[in-house]
């Protein structure tokens, strides 16, 4: 028997306990509107701004990629850019290999949605290509339709885009990079970007 | 005091020991002999009440592995800590105590955890912030000042066995536990288990400082002075 | 008795600052975990739902395996089975080796630890490098993690800066965490660019969709799951749930529980591999159909591994995580430690503690984990023979009540002598911090005696 033949027949005789599935669990209310979403982002070490219109958007973003890196090697994916239109911020081929990002200083991306409860944005794999780019950089901007935020983890992931399941990966992303491994001192921008900075767009 | 209270009590000295030891150290064959005689002492006692918060745990929440659940659950259920008697029995948290001294409370872990003698500090959730029973009864104790402990439910770290298993980890946890009570500026520790006031006490012998023990009994029939 | 773990401690932690500071840092993360439970109105019924939803998991563990299997493998993913640790190492070399991959970026797995697959590697000429920064720490210091979250947290900013000054170049003195972390961002940056693969553990595994989950805060699992062309997941059979609706529940308690975080920053949820990338999953039993196959244990394998035990506990608190000897320290380490620790010594870890229930208060799936430690006492701890005749021999003198007064009687003739200390007293671990209680004079039922014959009317 193969190892997988010992281990199910081993998991089978354990099994056949009859304890139920649980009732769905049901969250209580809570907000899911920009200003809640943007407490417990800012709660944990990101930036919140906006929301601007849609006409505002890029002059704001730009100021930002201007403050942080001079708008030098900033790199947006083609929704973004789609978007923003033109800006201090280049296209990212979606081939490229990631290794040639490693110098991005920021990176600009758009958020499927935002979860309230704690302000963290979902990355479609399918749209943050390649999947090194929003790790990799410095820095990283995310766009979020503030009509697309979702009370809790609950709905969250009751409210995958579709296919989201179905490709290689779905990332919730909570605020800058850190750690805490040193005496417990909170250090942001462990592995991942420094800093973390949401526009909300929609007005 | 039960007297005092109105009630009519009585000693069987046929009894000897609950079995807890037994139970935690293994010696599973041995707690189960002890658990049968503890129960045939007890059989026809309208309400088994016992100053230590422990062997009432052991009672209610071991027995059943030890004897059955029906057997267990018929003890048990007339099976009561001295404290949660007096206030859930007879219905009273006012015993005419008198105990004009600071006291701190020692919230031993059987009985905030497995008797639900008090809240524990690790349940959170909308619950009303309720006074537990042994607080409560403390409270009606005229003149008792009752300090505040920070980390109130820490472990004293006696755990029977392990403090003689164990010595230097016990020992940390009982000092830090004996400062904590120091600090708390209480001249009394007290609580429903003489096992963990015992500990303490003998903590204190050795390092020189903080509160004397007293068990919750000896302040409930206090009626004035130490 | 194990007084083994109580003498590591001694030598491994010892009294004074380091191990004030212990317990400070880990107990903070207790009142994290408070803190954040206080502000989740949802934080007790979610505990409810993840203790059901997890007996339901591994219920259905059979059927969940089978259906994960299924799913990964359509998405691309190649599926391993191994059965034990040696499986396990075996086959990440094989799949290492055959690729020519002579380096590797590791993020946090303790399945891994509990495999010692990293010395495996490591001995066959791979480098592995931990990318967690607490987990870097600890392997540039050639010691283990002691504890699952914080692997370093037995070890001050000034070990740390020391260790970095000789390994990692940064300035002699340097002990301020913010410019410690660049120094290992920028070190451990070069490790993520050039690895040839990444090996990752997994918090879940989602049937219904054939998704592996992998948390973190610093995004060292994310990096290496971007850059190189081998992904590695290893992940103990226990962690498959049936949907992904549960995940909900799970991930709004495990941050929460173990740094009062209401998420970590980084969750990832993998369906098959990158484009152009290779995605291998290795399920590992290990010990695990042995506890699922024990009515009374199974429930310890709903650990999310989140360590909040570990945080709450006395003992684990002022023992520290290397005490234990085993790759999982504190109350959940001592509850697998009987069926996966694999040594007579481990076997012994229930009897570590006071059996003071916090652990099973702050466990997020509701484990009892005390009464867990209980009843591995009364099957899988050794027991010496001394100590099981001295248990007859009590038990014997506690049935008999004429007995067990004359016991008494004699216990307290004799001790004025049992509580002084001379050489040979077999109290003196005892008496070396305490003194024995005070001679009680008479015993209870004595006094009773004399108190009911006053009262004779």
């Amino acid at each position: 028997m193969s190892a997988r033949e010992q281990i199910l027949a081993r998991v089978r005789a354990a099994s056949g306990h009859a304890s139920p599935a649980p009732a769905a669990f049901v969250p209580s209310a809570r907000r899911s509107d920009f200003t809640a979403f943007a407490q417990l982002l800012v709660a944990a070490g990101g930036e919140a701004h906006g929301p601007f219109s849609a006409g505002e958007l890029a002059a704001r973003v730009a100021d930002l990629c201007r403050a942080w890196s001079g708008g030098v090697r900033v790199l947006a994916t083609d929704a973004a850019f789609a978007r923003l239109g033109d800006g201090p911020w280049q296209p990212v081929s979606t081939e490229a290999d990631p290794h040639t990002l490693a110098d991005v200083s920021v990176a600009i991306l758009c958020g499927a949605f935002g979860v309230a409860e704690n302000g963290a944005i979902g990355l479609d794999g399918r749209e943050a290509k390649p999947r090194a780019l929003p790790v990799l950089c410095e820095r990283l901007i995310l766009l979020l339709d503030t009509s697309t935020i979702f009370p809790d983890m609950h709905a969250a992931l009751a409210g995958l885009p579709d296919g989201a399941l179905a490709q290689h990966h779905f990332t919730f992303v909570a605020g800058p990079s850190k750690t805490a491994d040193i005496e417990g001192v909170l250090v942001l921008g462990a592995h991942g970007p420094r800093e973390l900075a949401v526009f909300g767009v929609g007005l | 005091m039960l007297e005092r209270l109105g009630c009519t009590v009585s000693f069987d000295p046929r009894q000897t020991c609950c079995g807890q030891p037994f139970v935690t150290t293994g010696a599973r064959a041995e707690a189960v002999r002890l658990a049968r005689a503890h129960a045939s002492v007890f059989a026809g006692a309208a309400a088994v009440v016992c100053p230590s918060a422990s062997c009432v745990a052991t009672v209610r929440r071991r027995y059943a592995d030890l004897l059955g659940a029906d057997q267990a659950e018929a003890l048990a259920a007339r099976t009561f800590e001295l404290g949660e008697f007096i206030v859930l029995r007879l219905g009273t948290s006012d015993v005419g105590a008198v105990f004009p001294h600071r006291v701190a409370l020692l919230e031993s872990c059987h009985g905030l955890r497995e008797l639900g003698l008090g809240r524990p500090s690790e349940q959170l959730g909308s619950v009303v912030d309720e006074v537990g029973i042994t607080e409560r009864l403390l409270r009606g104790v005229t003149g008792l000042e009752l300090r505040s402990v920070s980390r109130r439910d820490e472990c004293c770290g006696f755990g029977g066995a392990f403090s003689v298993g164990f010595p230097e980890l016990s020992a940390r946890i009982g000092r830090d536990k004996l400062r904590a009570l120091a600090e708390s500026g209480a001249s009394f520790v007290t609580g429903t288990d003489a096992s963990c006031l015992l500990h303490l006490d003998a903590l204190r012998a050795r390092e020189g400082f903080g509160p004397r023990a007293i068990h919750l009994a000896e302040i409930l029939a206090s009626r004035g002075g130490a | 008795m194990s007084a083994a773990l109580d003498r590591r401690a001694l030598e491994l932690l010892p009294a004074g600052p380091r191990l004030v500071s212990h317990d400070a840092a880990v107990f903070a993360l207790r009142e994290k975990r408070d803190a954040a439970g206080r502000s989740e109105p949802d934080f007790e019924r979610l505990r409810d739902y993840a203790r059901e939803a997890k007996a339901h998991a591994l219920d259905h563990l059979d059927g969940n395996l089978e259906r994960f299997e299924a799913r990964a493998t359509a998405a691309g993913a190649v599926v391993h089975w191994a059965e034990d640790a040696p499986a396990l190492n075996r086959i990440v070399h094989e799949l290492l080796d055959a690729r020519g991959a002579r380096s590797v970026v590791k993020s946090k797995s303790m399945l891994t630890e509990e495999c010692g697959l990293n010395p495996y590697l490591e001995s066959r000429g791979i480098e592995v490098v931990d990318t967690d920064l607490g987990e870097r720490i600890v392997q540039l210091g050639h010691e283990p993690p002691s504890h699952i979250i914080m692997p370093a947290i037995h070890r001050t900013r000034e070990d740390i800066g020391a260790l970095f000054a000789r390994e990692l170049d940064v300035p002699a003195g340097e002990t301020d965490p913010a410019r410690l972390t660049e120094a290992a961002r920028r070190h451990l940056r070069g490790h993520f660019l050039g690895a040839d693969a990444a090996i990752t553990g997994v918090n879940f595994a989602v049937a219904e969709s054939g998704t592996i989950v992998v948390v973190t805060n610093e995004g060292n699992a994310d990096l290496g799951m971007s850059l190189p062309p081998l992904h590695i997941a290893c992940l103990g059979i226990e962690k498959v749930i049936p949907r992904v609706a549960d995940l909900a529940v799970f991930l709004r308690l495990l941050a929460r529980s173990a740094t009062g975080q209401p998420i970590s920053v980084y969750t990832s949820l993998v369906t098959g591999p990158r484009p152009g990338a290779e995605l291998h999953v290795v399920l590992v039993d290990n010990g695990r159909t042995r506890l699922l196959a024990d009515e009374q244990h199974r429930r310890a394998l709903g650990c999310i591994r989140c360590g909040a035990c570990l945080n709450t506990c006395p003992v684990y608190r002022r023992a520290g995580g290397y005490a234990y000897g085993y790759a999982i320290p504190g109350p959940i380490g001592a509850v697998l430690a009987p069926a996966l620790g694999g040594t007579d010594e481990r076997r012994g870890l229930p009897l570590a503690s006071t059996l003071c229930g916090s652990c099973s208060a702050v466990c997020p799936v509701k484990i009892d984990l005390h009464e867990q430690l209980i009843a591995w006492r009364a099957t899988d701890v050794p027991r010496g023979r001394r100590e099981r005749v001295l248990a007859r021999i009590a038990a014997a003198v506690f049935e008999r009540p004429a007995l067990y007064r004359i016991a008494g009687r004699a216990a307290r003739w004799v001790w004025p002598a049992v509580s002084r200390r001379w050489p040979g007293n077999p109290a003196s671990p005892w008496l070396a911090a305490r003194a024995l209680p005070a001679h009680p004079g008479a015993s209870f039922r004595e006094r009773w005696r004399a108190c009911v014959r006053g009262a004779d009317r």
